[in-house]
């Protein structure tokens, strides 16, 4: 089970993401060419370099749910509509957070507890949200003012250890109670509308709206194990699909009598205010047929609608979340066909009743589908994580098939900034390779699924780890690309669908860490990239700063990955040097202190990148907009142009 | 001088039972916190990079009082007393008397200046017997220090003797070696608890002979005094004197807070707005985590930490918000308490 299934809660509200921005550019990292201007507000594009990294929900309250196969949209229908949702009132606000300056595109959430809140603020449930990053990014929102974000994307996790109490008399909130299971919630909500411009009030700021429903024990944590139907967005095309409409998940009910679709990060907006784009009629249907290719359009007769999806009625979006149940009882043709054949989002041509339908998305071909659960990891040097496959066709389990695992850089590297930064990098900061040595990350090149459509792979960092690769920024970026042994010849993939995984440089804990030769060098760089910290917490560039805050700094490198005040915020520190830290702030000298140590004689010499990448592509902030996530796509897609000219120029 | 009213003391030497005399330990408890919202205020005003000295001056101050609020809440617990610190009646209204204050003054929600130092902070830590700074304006009414309410109930403590301390306490208390050394410890009988109740004391006021509480660290009345003299105290062949190194003060590293803001004077959909319902909504979190701290939970004091750095983080943007309404001034910091994060417009 999952948000999709009943019974659910929908949600609407606001959310703020204040990332900070300097390290949204590698260069940055590098500590002996950072000067003071680049923790200047707009320089290098960006836009908030005092981002304190928190994600946090706020104005959020319940607008819909469902319940028994009835849509409730007001507090008369059911107690929990009207009421709020709300992050933790007991701890410090959750985290956003990028896996590294060349992967931009898995920014997770950290240390976010959500809470149903009652009348009274009483929570009702609270649960952890499991870090999870957003995905299925695209261009959703068409049009923008100045520095917005028109990139949009979702989140999807469980709430975990969810803790109920509090008393109301809700029927659905019961019925959720019951359905869930392992102290668990699914939950599902998009993003979208987000300000980057100072002078808006929406600055740091976006709208939100999500479903949280049960979770069964067994089921993937963050897609729902149902339909999968694709946008066929291509890297190419990439961040906007053929037909302006995105990939989404469905659920048929177990008893193939209803459908559930998801269409909240499926339809493009206006603008921020995510005022729907008219696309005109749009219907959900099923093919007759089984296409082994995408189609532009398909002839009525070989299509059996299923229903409209009402995306430009005013209350729809914000009471249900994108989130439409069909009901098939009384078609009884859908129902025989949904089960076995492609569903497919339609828009028809002029022509009454009309003959042809353009084919806005269609399910993966053939139905087959193959998805990692959770897709983004951080690996220490001889650590080893699992990965869980589960692979289906048309929403069933695809049992004994075999899944290819390869290399893959995905939308990772390059510089994450422009092609200069101003002033320049002195010495000279290379934008370095990713995914080198290959063999510091090991994991096989194929494995097979069980009778459940289910498969796992290790991934092991190796003992040695990447070692320092990248020069002035730590660890290595590796990404793994996953498909179906046998899928179709001209299969399309979802170009979402890679791994992402930071492996960290072994470091040896030095028997007395000191200051000058083992924390000054990892303390510079977070004061450098993080001035919130640096210049009102505590100076990491300074030994005398340092020195009254040890317990404070024991406390924060000591906490989980997932606590909300983790230090770093950025979740970047390999173990080796974590460990590192703590043993100097633990064993303090004669005097007291932690040991100084003695300044280097001569500056440390940087190690330039082994193998250091192409230049950064030339590509300039679109006008109008700064560096960060739009500005990382249009470098990748140059980087690509530039690298498939070569590729050609050499045939 | 904080002039609490008489029927303060009285009370306390009537109390014949643990849960009467808790009652002024819960009023210790909010006595103590009051003063943290005002002190924080004026140190989260100075810019970053300026004013360092005395920024740290009245963080080392404000740490104290926290430690002051953990001794009195493990003292209510030692005698079988639950603290309450997550209540909107928690927080005083400010500005206003702090609690259990005759009324006499008025405490607000400033940016630091030297005055808000001498007419305000010192006036809330002066000791009963100070070199007097300031006269007395109503000579007739009665009222009780801040000592003579700690001594009363010192003495009242020992009046019931031992056995109004419960050997098992319902929640634990609080003994954090990691963030308060010896400060913090287990209270268990009259000796712990008169002996934490003198740590306050003399943290807040030194001793009749000396301002120093500590070696080379003055009570916060003086070292609030070394704040508004420029100088840190030392001693003199006569005394003491304010004479020693500077504490400098430059008024341009003040952010112009506009004084007393309150979440509802701005509108939502505003920087304002939500920057002030964050501060207010994060501070109402450090109230909750600490409850919890000192409720069954003393592993929550961590938690409370970091929502305190949390909280210095979220001040940053806050200070440097224009009101809005052409005044120059920026937007200070609320203390009320909320639990529903909100400030932007629902539609």
């Amino acid at each position: 089970m999952s948000y999709l299934d009943s019974p659910r809660i929908h949600f609407r509200g606001w959310f703020q993401a204040d990332v900070s921005t300097i390290n949204n550019d590698i260069r940055m990292f590098q500590n002996d060419s950072f000067v003071p201007e680049y923790q200047q507000m707009n320089v290098n594009g960006s836009w908030n370099p005092k981002g304190t990294a928190v994600f946090r929900i706020l104005d959020c309250s319940v607008t819909g749910g469902f319940l028994d196969g009835r849509a409730l949209t007001t507090p008369q229908d059911d107690a929990v509509i009207g009421l709020t949702v709300q992050n933790s009132t007991e701890r410090a606000p959750g985290k956003l957070v990028d896996l590294d300056p060349q992967q931009q595109m898995v920014s997770m959430i950290f240390g976010m507890q959500v809470r149903l809140a009652g009348p009274h603020a009483e929570a009702l449930f609270e649960g952890e949200f499991k870090p999870a990053p957003f995905t299925n990014l695209w261009k959703r929102q068409q049009t923008g003012v100045k520095m917005d974000q028109q990139l949009c994307a979702y989140y999807q996790s469980v709430l975990d250890h969810v803790v109920w109490s509090g008393n109301i008399d809700s029927n659905l909130l019961t019925a959720l109670k019951a359905a869930t299971q392992d102290d668990m919630l699914s939950i599902n909500f998009n993003v979208y509308g987000f300000g980057r411009d100072p002078s808006l009030p929406r600055y740091t700021m976006g709208h939100l709206v999500g479903t949280i429903g049960p979770y069964r024990r067994g089921e993937p944590k963050q897609f729902v194990l149902g339909r999968q139907m694709l946008s066929f967005l291509t890297m190419d095309d990439f961040p906007v699909p053929p037909t302006n409409v995105n990939s989404l998940q469905a659920l048929l009910a177990p008893d193939g009598k209803s459908l559930t679709a998801d269409f909240g990060n499926t339809f493009p907006i206006v603008d921020a205010s995510g005022a729907p784009t008219n696309l005109g009629t749009v219907q959900l249907g099923v093919l007759r047929t089984n296409p082994q290719a995408r189609i532009t359009t398909v002839e009525s007769s070989d299509l059996v609608l299923i229903g409209e999806v009402p995306y430009l009625n005013e209350t729809w979006y914000t009471q249900t979340a994108g989130v439409q149940t069909f009901d098939l009882t009384t078609n009884t043709e859908a129902q025989q066909l949904v089960p076995t054949n492609p569903l497919t989002l339609v828009t028809p041509l002029p022509g009454s009743p009309p003959s042809t339908y353009n084919v806005l998305m269609q399910e993966s071909i053939n139905g087959v589908y193959v998805r990692a659960d959770s897709f983004v990891y951080r690996l220490n040097p001889g650590e080893t994580r699992q990965v869980q496959f589960y692979a289906t066709q048309f929403g069933k389990p695809l049992a004994s098939t075999a899944i290819n695992l390869s290399s893959t850089e995905g939308f990772m590297g390059g510089s994450g900034g422009g092609p200069t930064v101003t002033p320049p990098t002195r010495p000279t900061a290379a934008i370095p390779d990713i995914g080198t040595p290959t063999d510091a990350l090991e994991y096989l090149d194929s494995v097979s699924t069980d009778a459940n459509g289910r498969a796992t792979l290790d991934l092991t960092a190796s003992a040695d780890g990447p070692q320092n690769p990248r020069g002035y920024i730590a660890g290595q970026l590796y990404g793994i690309d996953y498909q179906l042994a046998d899928q179709p010849a001209g299969y399309i993939s979802n170009i979402m669908n890679y791994i992402s995984v930071l492996v960290f440089d072994k470091k040896v804990v030095p028997d007395r860490p000191t200051w000058y030769q083992d924390i000054q060098p990892l303390f510079t760089q977070y004061g450098n990239l993080y001035p919130i910290m640096s210049q009102y917490v505590v100076d990491l560039n300074s030994y005398d700063a340092v020195v009254p805050r040890i317990a404070i700094l024991k406390l924060a490198f000591s906490l989980p990955i997932e606590d909300p005040n983790h230090m770093p915020v950025t979740r970047d520190l390999a173990a080796g040097d974590r460990d590192t830290i703590l043993k100097w702030l633990s064993n303090p000298g004669t005097d007291g202190k932690p040991l100084l140590g003695s300044p280097p004689t001569q500056p440390v010499q940087i190690e330039a990148p082994v193998t250091p990448a192409e230049p950064p592509a030339a590509v300039e902030p679109e006008p109008l907009q700064g560096a960060g996530k739009t500005l990382f796509i249009r470098q990748f897609k140059a980087r690509r142009r530039a690298k498939l000219e070569r590729e050609s120029g050499g045939e | 001088m904080i002039k609490l009213r008489p029927e303060i003391i009285s009370g306390i030497r009537s109390a014949a039972s643990a849960d009467e005399l808790g009652v002024y330990l819960q009023n210790a408890i909010m006595l103590e916190h009051s003063t943290i919202p005002p002190y924080l205020t004026a140190m989260f005003s100075l810019r970053s990079g300026t004013n360092v000295q005395i920024a740290r001056q009245i963080q080392e101050i404000v740490i104290e009082e926290m430690l002051h609020m953990a001794i009195a809440a493990n003292i209510l617990i030692a005698i079988g007393g639950y603290p309450a610190i997550n209540t909107r009646d928690f927080i005083p209204k400010y500005p206003g008397p702090l609690p259990m204050n005759i009324g006499d003054l008025q405490v607000g929600i400033e940016a630091f200046s030297i005055d808000l130092v001498k007419n305000t902070f010192m006036a809330i830590e002066e000791p009963e017997h100070p070199i007097p700074i300031k006269t007395v304006e109503l000579e007739s009414v009665q009222y009780a220090t801040i000592g003579q309410f700690y001594d009363a109930i010192k003495d009242q403590i020992q009046a019931l003797g031992p056995s109004i301390f419960v050997k098992t306490t319902a929640p634990p208390q609080v003994d954090s070696p990691d963030w308060f050394g010896d400060r913090l410890f287990v209270i268990t009988d009259p000796y712990t608890a008169c002996k934490a109740i003198d740590l306050i004391k003399l943290e807040g006021e030194g001793t009749s002979e000396s301002p120093f509480a500590s070696p080379g660290q003055p009570a916060h009345f003086y070292r609030f005094g070394e704040i508004a003299a420029g100088r840190k105290i030392i001693p003199t062949p006569d005394g003491f004197a304010y004479g020693g190194a500077p504490v400098l003060f430059d008024p341009s590293g003040v952010w112009p807070l506009r004084p007393n803001c309150k979440i509802a004077d701005f509108a939502p959909g505003t920087h304002a707005r939500t920057r002030i319902e964050a501060f207010a909504y994060n501070y109402s979190a450090l109230l909750n985590s600490l409850h919890n701290t000192f409720n069954g939970e003393p592993s929550q004091l961590e938690t409370a930490i970091g929502v305190m750095y949390d909280l210095r983080t979220s001040a940053v943007a806050l200070m440097e918000t224009d009101t809005g309404d052409q005044s120059g001034q920026t937007v200070g910091p609320s203390f009320e308490y909320v639990d529903i994060q909100g400030g932007m417009p629902t539609s």
